[in-house]
Parts: C-alpha cells; sequence; structure tokens
C-alpha cells in the first residue's frame, strides 16, 4: 500500500513533466515504472494472426522484489514465474529454471541515450483516449522513420500508468501482434497467497540457494570478437554473452541489440550438421528468426523486428578478432 | 488415209468392228500409235483441260541415267533436324516456364509450395519451431518489451500452436 501511494506521486511528477517538454516518450518511463510498482492481475488475451490465447498475469511487490507469475488459461498448461531476475517456467508437467543472466534490479531499463535514440528512429504522437478493459487509457503512437522495425501502439492508463493494451503493427499499419488486459484489479486486493505456496517457495528456496553463484560462473559478459556491421541505426549493443543453453553442447554466444523499443538478439554457436539448420526464416507473432549456417557455424537471430531486419543483420554478422 | 481412220475412230464414227481393226494396227504400227498419242494431245490441249497427258517416262529415264550418283552422307540435312528438335525442345521448357510463372502470379499458395520444395530456404509464413523456444526466451530477458508488457511478453515464449506437439 505504501509503495502503491508512493508510486502514485512518483507518476504524478512524471505526468507533469510530460506536460512540461514534448516528451511524449516519457509515457515508456511511465509504463516501466508503473509494471514495476504497481500490484495488479488480470486476464489478457495474445493474438497473432489466427492465434488467440488468454493468460493470467499476477504482479505484487514484496519488501525483498517483485513477483510475477504468468498463466496460460488455453490449453495444456504453462507457467512463468519470475522473481529476482530468475524466471522459473512449468510445462509438460514439471518447473524448470530458465538459464536466466540479468542483473537482478533492471530498473530502470530505459536509458538516457536509448530515449534520444527512439526519437531519432520513431515519431511519437499521442492519439487520443480509449477505453480498454472499463478503464481510460492515452493511446501513444510509435512510427519507426525506416521500414526497418515495426510501428507501436500503446494503451497507458491514465491513473496507473499500467500498460492495458499493445499493439505491433507493420509498414501497411496492419495489426502483428496484441496484447490486451479484458479484466484487470490492481491495489492491494490482489491475491499473493501463491507466493508463500508450498510449491511457489519449493523451487524459489532452490534457486535462492546454491545455484545461483554456479550460474554465475558459467556465464560471462565476454568480448567474443562477433560484430554486426548492418545494424539499422539507432540500434546499440546492450548485452555480450557467452551462455550454456539447453540441448547444447557448446557455450552460446550472444549478442543483444536494442533500439529502446525493439530488441534484436544474434546468437552464435559450432554447427552440429542438422540439416533443419541450414537456412530458415520463421516467425511467431512479432518476432522474427532467421538461421543459418556459415562456415561451420550457426547463427540465429531473433527480434520483434520485420523479416528483412533479421536477414539484414544475420547476413553481416562478422568475426573482428579479440 | 491412215490418219482419217484414227481420227474417225477417236470421234466414235467406227462401227465395232472397224474399230477393232484398227486397235491391232495401232498396236502393231509405232507411227500410227505416235499419231493416235498426238491426236490425243491436240484434242486434250483444244478442251484446255487441267492437266494435259504427256508421255515423259522416255525422256525422265534419259535423264536419270545421265545424272551422277552421289554417295557422301547427308550430315548436313541431320544436323539442321537436330537443331530443329533443340529449338523446339527449348520452346517447350520456355513454354512450361512461362506456365509455372503465370501460375505463381494467379495463386498465392504455389509461392510457399514452390518454396517448400527447396530443402535449406523456407517461407517467411513458416511458424517459429518448438525446439527454438529456448533463442527466444533468452532473447526475451534482454528485450524492452518486458519493460513495455511486463510479463505479459514471456507468453511468446510458451506459446503454443494446438497442431503442433509442445515440446
Amino acid at each position: 500500500m505504501r509503495v502503491w501511494l508512493g508510486f502514485c506521486g512518483l507518476l504524478l511528477a512524471a505526468n507533469v513533466c510530460a506536460a512540461e517538454g514534448n516528451a511524449r516518450f516519457d509515457w515508456l518511463k511511465t509504463i516501466a515504472f508503473a509494471g514495476h510498482q504497481t500490484d495488479y492481475s488480470g486476464v489478457f488475451v495474445y493474438q497473432y494472426g489466427n492465434h488467440v490465447e488468454t493468460s493470467r498475469i499476477t504482479h505484487v511487490v514484496e519488501t525483498d522484489s517483485e513477483y510475477e507469475k504468468l498463466e496460460s488459461l488455453d490449453g495444456p498448461k504453462r507457467e512463468i514465474i519470475r522473481h529476482h531476475g530468475q524466471v522459473w517456467c512449468y510445462k509438460n508437467h514439471k518447473m524448470v529454471q530458465v538459464d536466466s543472466h540479468q542483473g537482478q534490479v533492471r530498473f530502470p531499463l530505459l536509458l538516457t541515450d536509448q530515449l534520444s535514440a527512439l526519437s531519432e528512429n520513431y515519431r511519437v504522437s499521442e492519439a487520443g483516449i480509449e477505453r480498454v478493459a472499463g478503464y481510460d487509457t492515452q493511446v501513444v503512437l510509435f512510427q519507426p522513420r525506416d521500414n526497418l522495425r515495426y510501428a507501436q501502439k500503446i494503451w497507458v492508463h491514465t491513473d496507473s500508468g499500467l500498460l492495458l493494451k499493445s499493439a505491433v503493427l507493420n509498414d501497411k499499419m496492419k495489426i502483428v501482434e496484441q496484447y490486451a488486459f479484458t479484466q484487470l484489479k490492481m491495489g492491494p486486493g490482489v491475491d499473493r497467497s501463491w507466493i508463500a505456496s508450498s510449491a511457489t517457495t519449493a523451487f524459489l528456496g532452490k534457486g535462492k540457494g546454491k545455484d545461483r553463484p554456479a550460474r554465475n560462473k558459467v556465464a560471462a559478459t565476454v568480448n567474443s570478437g562477433w560484430v554486426v556491421d548492418a545494424l539499422p541505426s539507432g540500434f546499440k549493443k546492450t548485452m555480450e554473452v557467452i551462455r550454456p543453453m539447453k540441448g547444447k553442447h557448446a557455450p552460446v554466444t550472444q549478442l543483444v541489440f536494442s533500439d529502446g523499443l525493439s530488441a534484436i538478439s544474434v546468437f552464435i554457436e559450432p554447427a552440429d550438421g542438422d540439416e533443419d539448420d541450414v537456412e530458415g526464416l520463421s516467425s511467431r507473432g512479432a518476432v522474427n528468426l532467421y538461421h543459418k549456417v556459415v562456415d561451420k557455424h550457426l547463427f540465429n537471430v531473433v527480434g520483434e523486428v520485420p523479416p528483412r531486419t533479421v536477414m539484414q543483420v544475420l547476413n553481416s554478422v562478422r568475426y573482428n578478432g579479440k | 488415209m491412215m490418219k482419217h481412220e484414227i481420227s474417225a475412230l477417236m470421234d466414235g464414227e467406227l462401227f465395232e468392228d472397224e474399230a477393232e481393226i484398227m486397235f491391232d494396227q495401232l498396236k502393231q504400227d509405232p507411227d500410227a500409235h505416235r499419231d493416235w498419242a498426238v491426236y490425243h494431245l491436240i484434242g486434250d490441249v483444244l478442251r484446255q483441260p487441267e492437266y494435259v497427258h504427256r508421255d515423259i517416262s522416255a525422256a525422265v529415264s534419259e535423264c536419270l541415267l545421265n545424272e551422277p550418283t552421289v554417295l557422301a552422307p547427308r550430315s548436313h540435312a541431320i544436323k539442321q533436324k537436330a537443331r530443329v528438335f533443340a529449338l523446339s525442345a527449348a520452346a517447350s521448357v520456355l513454354a512450361v516456364g512461362v506456365v509455372a510463372w503465370m501460375s505463381l502470379q494467379i495463386s498465392p499458395e504455389a509461392a510457399p509450395q514452390m518454396a517448400m520444395q527447396q530443402p535449406d530456404v523456407r517461407p517467411v509464413n513458416l511458424q517459429i519451431q518448438p525446439k527454438s523456444n529456448d533463442y527466444l526466451m533468452a532473447h526475451q530477458e534482454f528485450s524492452p518489451s518486458n519493460d513495455m508488457n511486463g510479463g505479459a511478453s514471456y507468453m511468446r515464449t510458451v506459446t503454443y500452436n494446438p497442431g503442433e506437439k509442445s515440446q
């Protein structure tokens, strides 16, 4: 409750700031802040193409950190729990910890230089007030200045700053994918009993124990020597790690680039001769994946960017030496 | 005298027994036989028929005797024939190509099907395979969409297709 009130004060300050300048990008700071500091629980719909999926998300802030639970309501039971920068995934009747390498506290992620890069690559406009899940929202549209990234439209709850709906649009302004809350509850009434439940504490306790230092040993931020020559403008490297990955016998190098609104990951590993890996382009909603084997290395490029962008990035990856 | 009788025979003015005698004489007398042929030719020309009977067999036989015999193989003719065949084959291939191209232009489903036949390049409408979920998960934790959508964007990493075997 204290956090909630404190957040409202900060939000008010953020809104005053936005009103003073033409900094419409402050909406991004607002939703990032609200998303981390608000207790909320609701049902949302995720849709792309002919695919529609309903899920429930619960996010609570405890004294130590945030807890977040994402459960699928359609199809086979799938669940993701995030806490302290760690990710657990329940799938096929078992809970497994996902190899995770992000810092424990990532807020605020949106850096000042990323915000300036945003204004160079997107035109931002406020597009009126609309109602989503029974709440009034401010609509904000980010239109890219080139065709190497998608447009994004967000619906921000005017009172709390929570993102209630978001849509990714292509260059013909057709929806590529969208998330929308259909029901949402905020504030102190949100259920938090699941945090203390035996199932949750069992794997959270395991994660807090000896596992974490061991994992930090095998994953390291490095200068791998790999570079991308043809990045779209505004994309800056935010991460470069060598990480173990499930089912891979050799560590995988991952480079992450972001323009502040979307990100592109480049994965590099030794090719294992699987014919499926030779070359291919596939997609899931706004995420496109292009993979290719070049000189006995398997490259996978993943990002919330159009197909041409992941292809352009992969085809310009080069080993520059350390 | 003979000529009058030949002419009378041709005009059908002789009695049957007289005509029999005339035919026997014509067979035995080459000059009379030649006159018979010439009179018929004159008559044919006068009536302006579409073709004129003329015995050219002797003249053709004489020409053939003077013609030299060619024993060399007719290579030039064969080569030309082969070239004609090659050209017609090329035209057929082109026609198939044009038809294939036209069908690609006409039916939107044809393009992915053609692309599917190539093992290495896959069409863009292919769904990300479950085996690539780990890449999506690894990407997701560094994506700004985490701050935008919160954990909701993780739905991408565990989404399923009813027709697809979950992994």
